[in-house]
């Protein structure tokens, strides 16, 4: 009789929405039955990496709403058809056809508000058709980055007519026929990113505008689109965020559209837009005085007095950015005075900063979150400290390359701010140890990149791995004197650590990767030149980190055949691997590759050790779920015409380098 | 009566060119183009659409001409060519026809060609951006107008000097038309110009750019009939006769008071009727005064003095007389004088146009679509020049040419979408099958059950594959994924040629991965 008993489903449920990591739900799901059923009946959403048990689960998971495949290998028309078919006994396996199902599992689709189908390269327009007709209720679809989506399969899509969020990212045969055909088909549409849709262009922006009022958020990013698309945007009254990064045709002119309409406009990104300059910027802001983040980064060439004037009327500015512009230290003093609200600053590869300038402009900003300095070379201790000191609510500081960072800095921060969660160290040379224990005051601390600080050494990670318990990604790229007591004690208390790069650390030896292989959570692993680094560490790896989806193994000669046997036996979620320049032979290879059945990326450059044979055998063995793999210029002419012709027409692609 | 229209009646050129034969007053060494001229016509009707399509580019006297088989290089040739210029290279081309008795040298002329297709590529933009800029700014100045008039007129001179110099050594005739106008006066270039630009949907035209050009009809039949007897070029004829095809819009700015003009309603037998001119003496009827005028000449040599060739109403002091526009006699239509609105129509050839497009069965069908429908021949002859290149499709079947006109169409009409052609994917298709059917070569019979995952996934039979092998867990088989099994097992087979070698590097124990762990991994969360 236990507490358990005393709770009712309804408040386990309660509870259960607290959770918010997925290792917190597992564990969850483990308890007992009944946790397991609140799990079951409470769950909005699923990703899954297989798609054979998709049908079963979504008879397991009664509410799911949103719908993850871009994780699956492989989802194709026949796949579609045979789940929304009736037939969708097959997919129960033998145990629970046994147990009736207590829902009708006909219905998931009838519930389903959101779909995830990124990455795809089997999906085409007949089964998006059905999946999109079966799903009535559907209010957002991402298909970005998906292989062969062309007009046809935004065809298809169109037919989801309460559609609001749709993602296009780079889907390169998308043209303004396909764009046209959703914006008609879609008029109830909020939210569309077609950021690299590279064959969009001014008419079928024009006419998206004129269909699809109610559009709040729109994302143009590097299209070729000039002047004409932001006319045409300009009379949207409930656009609220507008991104045209990359657009390098849009001028001051097509700005000044913008500064002329767009009513509700709060964000708006103009970065990397060649042709802009302040002056064009200015007539936004004179446009919008609700502005709330204004990105000009890289389209700036410096940060004009008159700018800086008219930034004065954005009272409700909380990001601004100007990269890669020329700031001096008086325009960023003006900033402070009349931005007590900014949280976020952008000032990365901006010339002319120095401490003054930053003690100016932080002295003011009190509510400052996100302070990017990356490769402001002349950032010196004093500025850090100003920023530890004014700005103690900040959580993320960036300062790559700022190599002139003492421990000093890094004592102020530790001392004052506290919440620091992310922190960019990168190339900060004069980093040593005794900064790493000031810094390890920061106790909230989940993201640090310590990537070429030479100075470090397994002392200094001790003390990180003491007091940062909640590190999920650590950088540690050519730190040469980090060793494997340095790992042991990552390993012993850093659980969460899931990202974790120790490229060249070439110290690290087997030993060190057991360490590694405790830490259950990883899932990205780059070790690229661990010479020293043999199979036995490779087995231990993959015996303990089951969730590892991304390895590169770059230059680790010493690893042999019996390593790559372990990995393809054991590491099952494996998703990227780099096998470049390493030992594998003909067998090992072919294992990996037959047996990771959720690889979908593979580098495969110079292996001495592999024969044409072997690669051939071994693209074989995974054409049916491969989605990408790199291989070198002369195995083009070198495999067979016909398994090349097969894996272009499954969808995937090939590098040759 | 001036009307230049280009029409339908296959012998009225012929005629014209025929009769100088025994005229007086042409030039002699013409007479072997002459016959080059009408030795098409005696060729059967043509049998290749496009070349039908090149010849209603020029005009419907012309494409008779065209259709020479002799040609057919160069009329494709100048097919390929951008189509926007086409009836700039159709005169070149023409032109060609003409001297095609000669020697010449194709490449040299294609050389040039190319490169006057250059200039007059480059030509139509800047006259598109005029156009633009015309309709954003309503006020403009006749001198910026007539600036910019002139600044194409020295462009189209240059080219059109070019042009001569490039079909001169081939083309005595039109070298003899054409030498003397071109030193002559901006007035006379602009005829030239509108000489040669004879298809009133492009070049100058489309753009409006001044009233002499604008209204710079499809004069081509003209230059044809002064070519001949007469030996006179154009000067003759003052422009403003001449007629735009689509005047029922060219004159829709013409705002004249009423009373200013005097007002003909044609009855509706006489608009229908086919000829409109007949002669006095053998009854035959022409479209035309001007042919009649012609043809009159056949008569009798009293006919063949100046005066009676010359235009009966010449000189006749046109201040003195009304200006002379056109009812419709349909009541209630807004060309009809009683509407409200009236809006007069100019010329006969308007009336005719107007009453047979607004109010009469559109009796022409496309013979390509079969289903577009006209009343007007020279409609559907254009119409027949871009169908089936209308590439941009809307869903309710109507096409345009141009996709920005498509999405203003769309943009105007609730609903319709843009259709999406249906041969478009069938290569990506084609190739997925060809794939799969390649990779299913190799394939040996026993394992076909489990390569269906391959071929099927497609129809969506495959699935069940995965299941059944699912479904009985202790089978060998299934230790590794179906998908792994068969596209390796069917790899072995082929490379090694032993089916049990290729099993030999599985690791034995990585098959019995105790399906409810993988369930674990497998359910990966996302919470949005």
């Amino acid at each position: 009789m236990s507490i358990v008993e005393a709770l009712t489903a309804d408040l386990l449920a309660r509870v259960y929405r607290h959770l918010s990591c997925e290792t917190d739900r597992k564990a969850w799901r483990l308890v007992c039955k009944e946790f397991h059923r609140v799990d079951s009946v409470s769950r909005p959403s699923i990703r899954v990496l297989r798609v054979e048990f998709l049908d079963s689960l979504l008879r397991k998971y009664t509410r799911i709403e949103s719908l993850d495949l871009s994780v699956c290998p492989r989802i194709d028309d026949g796949t579609v058809s045979i789940l929304l078919s009736g037939a969708a006994d097959l997919f129960t396996p033998a145990v629970w056809r046994v147990i009736p199902p207590r829902f009708d599992s006909v219905k998931w689709t009838g519930r389903l508000r959101r779909l995830v189908l990124s990455h795809s390269t089997g999906l085409r327009h007949s089964g998006l058709e059905q999946l999109v007709r079966a799903c009535p209720m559907l209010e957002s679809i991402d298909v970005s980055y998906s292989q062969g989506f062309g007009d046809r399969e935004a065809a298809a899509v169109s037919l989801a007519v309460g559609l609001r969020e749709l993602k296009m990212d780079k889907c390169l045969g998308l043209t303004d026929v396909g764009l046209a055909k959703i914006a008609v088909g879609c008029p109830r549409l909020e939210k569309l990113s077609l950021k690299w849709c590279l064959e969009i262009g001014d008419l079928g922006v024009d006419l998206l505008c004129k269909k699809c009022f109610s559009l709040k958020f729109l994302d143009l990013s590097y299209l070729k689109v000039t002047n004409d698309s932001l006319r045409s945007i300009a009379p949207l009254i409930s656009l609220e965020v507008l991104s045209i990064l990359g657009c390098s045709l849009v001028d001051d002119v097509g700005l000044q559209f913008l500064g002329d309409g767009c009513p509700s406009l709060r964000v708006i990104d103009v970065s990397r837009c060649d042709a802009v300059s302040s002056s064009g910027i200015i007539s936004i802001i004179r446009g919008h005085d609700c502005l709330e983040q204004l990105k000009a980064s890289f389209s700036l060439v410096e940060v004009t007095p008159s700018l800086v004037d008219s930034l004065k009327d954005l009272k409700a500015l909380t990001s601004f950015r100007i990269d890669g512009a020329r700031a001096s230290d008086c325009s960023l003093q003006s900033f402070s005075k009349n931005f007590k609200n900014l949280s976020e600053i952008g000032l990365s590869k901006c010339t002319g900063v120095t401490d003054i300038g930053i003690i100016q402009l932080v002295s003011g900003s009190s509510n400052l979150r996100l302070l990017d300095l990356t490769c402001c070379h002349s950032i010196t201790d004093a500025a850090v400290f100003s920023v530890s000191n004014s700005c103690r609510n900040l959580t993320c500081l960036k300062l790559e390359s700022c190599s002139i960072i003492t421990e000093k800095g890094l004592y102020y921060l530790g001392s004052f701010c506290l919440l620091l969660e992310e922190l960019d160290l990168t190339d900060c040379s004069c980093i040593n140890n005794t900064g790493l224990k000031y810094l390890s005051r920061c106790s909230k601390l989940r993201s640090l990149k310590l990537g070429l600080c030479m100075c470090i050494s397994d002392q200094g990670l001790c003390h990180i791995a003491s007091n940062c318990k909640n590190i999920y990604e650590l950088d540690l790229y050519k730190c040469c004197s980090i060793g494997d007591e340095g790992l042991e004690a990552l390993s012993s208390s850093c659980k969460r650590l899931k990202i974790l790069n120790i490229s060249y650390c070439t110290r690290i030896t087997d030993k060190g990767l057991e360490y590694i292989s405790k830490l259950e959570e990883l899932s990205d692993l780059d070790m690229r030149g661990l010479v020293q680094v043999t199979c036995l560490g490779i087995t231990a790896l993959a015996a303990g980190c089951k969730r590892l989806a991304n390895l590169d193994m770059k230059h680790c000669q010493s690893v042999n055949d019996s390593g790559f046997w372990a990995l393809a036996h054991h590491s099952r979620n494996l998703r990227q691997v780099n096998l470049s320049y390493s030992n594998i032979s003909d067998l090992g290879l072919c294992m990996m590759m037959g047996n990771l059945t959720r690889l979908q990326d593979a580098k495969l450059l110079h292996l001495s050790n592999v024969t044409v044979q072997g690669f051939e055998l071994a693209l074989r063995a995974c054409c049916m779920r491969i989605k990408k793999v790199k291989l070198v210029t002369s195995l083009r002419y070198r495999l067979s015409r016909e398994i090349i012709e097969t894996l272009h027409s499954r969808g995937c692609k090939i590098r040759w380098d | 009566m001036e009307d230049l229209e280009m029409d339908d009646e296959e012998t009225l050129c012929a005629e014209t060119w025929l009769k100088p034969s025994s005229g007086n007053s042409i030039p002699q060494p013409n007479q072997p183009s002459f016959t080059n001229f009408t030795l098409p016509k005696d060729q059967p009707a043509c049998e290749d659409p496009s070349l039908l399509d090149f010849g209603v580019r020029i005009g419907t006297s012309f494409s008779k001409y065209s259709l020479a088989p002799d040609h057919h290089g160069q009329s494709l040739q100048s097919n390929n060519s951008n189509r926007n210029q086409g009836n700039v290279n159709q005169q070149i081309n023409e032109a060609l026809q003409v001297g095609k008795a000669q020697d010449w040298d194709p490449p040299a002329m294609l050389n040039n060609l190319s490169f006057l297709e250059q200039k007059i590529h480059q030509l139509q933009g800047m006259v598109h951006i005029i156009g633009v800029r015309r309709g954003q700014i309503l006020q403009q100045s006749d001198e910026i107008a007539m600036q910019q008039q002139q600044m194409i007129t020295a462009d189209l001179t240059s080219i059109i000097v070019q042009l001569i110099s490039t079909a001169g050594s081939l083309l005595p005739l039109v070298k003899h038309n054409f030498a003397g106008p071109t030193d002559g006066a901006t007035g006379q270039h602009n005829r030239q110009m509108s000489e040669i630009l004879c298809n009133p949907g492009l070049g100058l035209n489309a753009t409006n750019t001044g009233e002499s050009h604008g209204r710079g009809g499809p004069n081509i039949p003209n230059q044809s009939n002064q070519a001949g007897p007469t030996g006179d070029t154009a000067h003759s004829h003052p422009l403003d006769e001449r007629e735009l095809k689509e005047e029922d819009d060219a004159d829709e700015g013409e705002n004249l008071p009423p009373g200013s003009y005097e007002i003909l309603q044609l009855e509706k037998e006489e608009i229908l009727a086919p000829h409109t001119h007949f002669c006095t003496i053998c009854g035959k009827g022409f479209k035309r005064d001007a042919n009649l005028r012609m043809h009159m000449r056949g008569h009798g040599d009293e006919y063949k003095t100046p005066e009676a060739l010359a235009k009966p109403n010449k000189g006749n002091g046109s201040e003195a007389m009304l200006l002379k526009r056109y009812s419709c006699p349909f009541v209630g239509c807004k060309r009809n004088k009683d509407h409200k609105k009236f809006q007069p129509l100019k010329t006969i050839l308007c009336v005719k146009n107007h009453y047979k497009r607004t109010h009469c069965d559109k009796s022409y069908i496309c013979s390509r679509c079969n289903t577009k429908k006209f009343s007007v021949i020279a409609d559907l002859k254009t119409h027949e020049k871009h169908c089936g290149k209308d590439k941009w499709l809307c869903s309710c079947g109507t096409t345009f040419s141009r996709k920005d006109k498509l999405f203003g169409h769309i943009a105007l009409f609730q609903g319709h979408t843009p259709a999406i052609p249906l041969d478009e994917s069938k290569g990506a298709e084609g190739l997925f099958e060809q794939g799969q059917a390649t990779s299913g070569e190799k394939t040996k019979v026993a394992q076909s059950i489990n390569f269906s995952f391959h071929t099927g996934s497609h129809n969506g039979s495959g699935v069940k594959n995965i299941m059944d092998v699912k479904g009985s867990i202790d089978d060998p088989c299934s230790y590794f994924s179906p998908i792994n099994m068969n596209s390796f097992n069917e790899f072995s087979g082929a490379a090694f040629d032993d089916p049990d070698g290729g099993f030999s590097f599985f690791i034995p124990d990585s098959c019995n991965y105790d399906q409810k762990n993988d369930l674990d991994v497998v359910l990966q969360a996302s919470e949005q």
